[in-house]
């Protein structure tokens, strides 16, 4: 029983470091996402964030096919990144639960 | 989970084999157990369960010759830059692995890591890996050839560390490892392999095994070893 709960307990560290890595990264990324709007037949640019719970468009105006590449890549790592916190989140309540049951493990 | 964990396995390996990585790197660790499966197939062989750690051996001194940056290449997959210990040893963490990288420690012992420029990464360096390093063999994984030690040098390699480990559960692991793919050895008819390896080794290492099989009741072992 020890054996397995010392097992789960060098999980439970591992798992909360990535926790703090995954965090961090996603506090890395740049904040909100790009949004286009067509404006008599012209492509400009906004973007989309959460400030102090609003929801705010900030224009971009015409922005280059770099940054526009930069922000779609932003999105696809930010939705990978949260999957993947939540994946972590749900590892570490596991084993927080198993560590403090008292039945054998 | 264990699919994907596997599929995510396969991918990791996939990429350093095209970025030529693999060449001149060994897997080690628990990872080389379900990929020992062909070499003894038709013997009674039922690999444990992997652990989340993926380790490879780069034989030092380190014969890659181009650049690759192992974080970048498995970025896409969700792998992050954890570093782990106060030493600050890189692991690139997912979910379900952790991918880590590690050397042979010679000399005096030493808590550093010992920089990997060709990987971008740094390795963690460890005893006894270089027993691992010295006999290899290659297995296909799928479309993948990989490196693995020679299972004789696996397996008492592991008997070693599981003597010198202070957490019971890691050794027992260890031992459990070990005496599983000495037995398949053994079923195999590779006695004269196993032994080779074994009367190759300083007499300090030899030791180490045979306490660790009388630990383990195995005494069949120790007269087949010391025969």
């Amino acid at each position: 029983m020890g054996v397995i709960k010392s097992v789960l307990r060098e999980e439970l560290s591992n798992s909360l470091r990535m926790k703090k890595g995954y965090d961090r990264e996603l506090s890395k990324l740049p904040k909100g996402s790009l949004v286009r709007k067509k404006i008599k037949g012209h492509d400009y640019y906004y973007l989309l964030l959460r400030k102090n719970g609003k929801v705010k468009f900030i224009y971009k105006g015409k922005v280059s096919e770099h940054e526009v590449k930069k922000y779609q890549e932003v999105k696809r790592y930010r939705a990978k990144y949260r999957k993947l916190l939540s994946q972590v989140k749900k590892q570490v309540k596991f084993l927080r639960s198993r560590l403090r049951g008292k039945e054998s493990v | 989970m264990e699919k994907n964990q596997y599929e995510l396995c396969l991918e990791v390996l996939r990429r350093l084999e095209k970025a030529g990585v693999l060449e001149n790197a060994v897997l080690i660790g628990s990872w080389c157990l379900p990929f020992y499966e062909d070499y003894f197939s038709g013997v009674d062989y039922a690999p444990s369960i992997k652990t989340r750690d993926i380790d490879f051996l780069i034989p030092q001194p380190a014969l890659i010759k181009s650049k690759t940056n192992v974080s970048e290449l498995m970025k896409d997959l969700g792998f992050i830059v954890g570093f782990k210990g106060r030493e600050g040893y890189i692991v690139l963490e997912h979910p379900e692995l952790e991918v880590e990288f590690l050397v042979p420690e010679k000399g005096r012992s030493f808590n550093k890591p010992v920089p990997l420029p060709q990987l971008g990464l740094n390795a963690q360096a460890l005893r006894f890996l270089e027993l691992l390093a010295q006999d290899t063999i290659q297995v296909k994984a799928k479309d993948i050839t990989l490196t693995l030690p020679h299972p004789a040098n696996f397996a008492l390699h592991k008997l070693i560390v599981a003597s010198r480990r202070r957490q019971k559960d890691k050794a027992a692991k260890d031992r459990e490892a070990g005496l599983k793919v000495l037995k398949a050895l053994i079923e195999k008819r590779e006695i004269v392999r196993v032994k080779g390896v074994f009367s190759s080794l300083p007499v300090k290492w030899q030791a180490m095994i045979v306490k660790e099989l009388k630990g383990a009741e195995e005494t069949d072992l120790i007269q087949i070893l010391k025969k």
